[in-house]
């Protein structure tokens, strides 16, 4: 089987082999595990673009190949780092509280620390009660199994609703849009039990591992996130390779014509959007960790806009383009506003790409509409078929 | 014999325009049937009623033994049950290759889960060399769709009903823009397809349906007009009145 898919899809044991190379070169030369001539902050940043990566290509599959222009993605990925930042946030908060509360005559009890972690966490919105949606907070493998389920469930639910009423096109994206924007606002609310606006931080310290310095953990992610994105890729390039990839392909060019073959389109788009959820819910769950703080103004609808315009920049319907665009924008991106890119004096005007830089990805973007369609992955089958002549 | 497919006055409207009026039809198993008419005669709206894709304001329509209630199913339900349809523009999936074309009409299991485990097996394999014979596209499985002729396209997206192997085949104008070679090629396939299954073809092309030489039915205003041999029906005034035009 795995066999069969390299043959028939050589960029996929192509990009299985470059990501294990860069992932090895990058640990050798990280801090926490070698030469130390990569920074740690770097290591984040790497780590996170990853899963970036890993969340354009479940945008790739549902939109690319089964064109679905989903603008709620991110959202997905947003509540997966949401769920397992509760984790993440309840934990350390637990630790602390137990260790303010040892010092007193009388060992603490469970009501108290209870207690102190509610004020903790919550006195920011002006509450000391932990709220019913942190039930399983202290437990890691029910919030590793909700970073799936809650976003896995919304997807099912959502477009059980949206596909069956035959919601297509760009009225679809705007309900995707909508879905994402109610969920945005719902958590800038106070009492949404998520800390509102202050969402939850410190996610970078991982219970149980704070005696690692940053510069262990960070590789720890890093590599994490690697693997991830490479499962990832194999799952989406397996799911894309046969009959299933034809139907869903098919789907994404003709409706009709695959329905009146026999095809349940609506039960096909439904297994992609949650298979993808899932997906981009466990990029989020790796993401915040290393972001370090998860705020509602993440899932606001620009992201997953965003989103869609890496994939197309880096080509659709190709996984490695998805790759391409997400790591080429975000680590662009990440270099423009990180106050690193010179500004260019005109003399009567400075250029501040912190500013700019948003013009600039907009002209890339049309740039690439325009002349390059297929995008930067496009570009690859040039190479491929000058090859082969 | 009972019919396969049995239309009982069936009406509908849009926006108060009657586009199927008290209209009623039947068609054996195997059985070759053209249906001609003039513009808005309500042809396509017919196929829509029997595929699924419009609901009619009134009327039955069975199909199959045991006989099912088509009102009452969904679009590839209906597919699936047997009733394959072809488009009066060659759709077939022009981005995929010939074969990857066909192997998605065979008749397997259409579900997500199954389709996702599936692997061609041997009998589908050769299954799919011989609708490729038969359609004389052999040499061109391993083509993208979109690369091939007019012609060619006809002759796969009929290959790719045939693959769903339906018991009702309805096939809208599929000699348009064909040439004269190619014609008769559509001919026999259509020909040889309705020896082992109903089909029915709609068509302007008199010199056409001439060639596929079987029962005639007339549509006019959303009812039928005239039913017979073509010479039966070219014959009646009220069809060369409405239809052949004076």
């Amino acid at each position: 089987m795995q066999r069969s898919l390299f043959v028939r899809q050589p960029s996929v044991l192509i990009f299985i082999g470059l990501l294990a190379a860069f992932t090895i070169a990058i640990t050798v030369l990280s801090e926490g595990f070698g030469l130390g001539l990569v920074s740690t902050s770097f290591i984040k940043i790497l780590g996170k673009t990853l899963c970036l990566c890993l969340v354009a290509i479940a945008m790739d599959l549902v939109w690319g190949y089964c064109g679905i222009l989903s603008l709620g993605h991110f959202a997905f990925f947003g509540l997966g780092g949401y769920m397992i930042g509760m984790w993440l946030m309840y934990e350390r908060t637990k630790d602390i509280v137990i260790a303010s509360l040892a010092g007193a005559e009388l060992p603490a009890t469970a009501e108290e620390i209870r207690e102190g972690i509610g004020t903790q966490i919550f006195g920011v919105v002006g509450g000391a009660e932990i709220p019913v949606v942190w039930y399983f907070a202290d437990s890691l493998w029910a919030q590793l199994a909700l970073v799936v389920l809650v976003p896995g469930l919304l997807a099912l639910v959502f477009g059980w609703l949206a596909f069956r009423s035959r919601v297509t096109g760009v009225y679809l994206s705007i309900l995707t849009q909508a879905m994402t924007l109610a969920l945005s606002l719902y958590l800038f609310q106070n009492d949404s039990g998520l800390r509102g606006n202050n969402g939850l931080s410190g996610l970078q310290n991982i219970p149980g591992l704070t005696h690692l310095p940053q510069a262990v953990v960070s590789v720890w992610f890093f590599l994490a996130s690697a693997f991830a994105l490479g499962v990832g890729y194999l799952v989406a390039a397996w799911v894309v390779s046969g009959k299933f990839g034809s139907v869903v392909r098919a789907i994404r060019d003709d409706e009709t014509r695959i329905r009146f073959m026999g095809y349940p389109v609506e039960a096909y788009k439904l297994v992609v959007f949650t298979l993808t959820a899932v997906i981009a819910a466990i990029a989020g769950a790796l993401y915040y960790p290393q972001a370090g703080i998860i705020n509602p103004a993440e899932i606001a609808p620009i992201a997953s806009i965003y989103l869609a315009v890496w994939v197309a920049i880096g080509g659709r319907g190709r996984l490695y383009g998805a790759v391409i665009g997400a790591a080429t924008v975000s680590l662009l991106s990440s270099w423009f506003t990180g106050g690193q890119a010179p500004s260019i004096p005109l003399g009567f005007y400075t250029i501040d790409w912190v500013d700019w830089w948003q013009v600039l990805l907009g002209l890339g973007f049309v740039l690439v509409t325009l002349f390059v369609p297929k995008g930067i992955g496009g570009l690859f089958d040039r190479l491929v078929r000058k090859d082969a002549s | 014999m009972s019919a396969l497919l049995e239309v009982t006055s069936i009406s509908v409207s849009f926006d108060g325009f009657k586009a199927i009026n008290d209209l009623s039809f039947e068609i054996g198993g195997q059985e070759l049937r053209a249906i001609i008419g003039p513009n808005g005669a309500g042809k396509t709206t017919f196929m829509d009623i029997v595929t699924g894709k419009t609901r009619p304001d009134a009327g039955r329509v069975r199909f199959g033994e045991p006989q099912l209630d088509l009102l009452r199913l969904s679009e590839s339900q209906i597919a699936r049950a047997g009733v394959g349809r072809k488009f009066q523009r060659p759709t077939v999936f022009e981005a995929q290759s010939v074969r990857d074309n066909l192997m998605m009409a065979l008749s397997n299991d259409r579900l997500p889960l199954a389709v996702l485990r599936y692997k061609p097996s041997t009998a589908d394999t050769d299954r799919v060399s011989a609708l490729a014979e038969e359609i004389g596209l052999s040499s061109e499985l391993d083509r993208t769709a979109g690369q091939l002729s007019h012609g060619q396209k006809q002759w796969l997206e009929i290959g790719m009903l045939l693959a769903q192997e339906p018991k009702l085949l309805l096939v809208d104008e599929p000699a348009a823009g064909m040439t004269l070679g190619e014609r008769q090629h559509t001919t026999d396939l259509l020909r040889r397809a309705a020896e082992t299954r109903a089909v029915v073809v709609v068509e302007h092309d008199m010199e056409f349906v001439r060639r596929l030489d079987c029962k005639v039915t007339v549509l006019h205003e959303g009812s039928v007009l005239a039913e017979g041999t073509l010479d039966h029906v070219t014959a009646n005034s009220e069809v060369i009145d409405v239809y052949l035009g004076r």
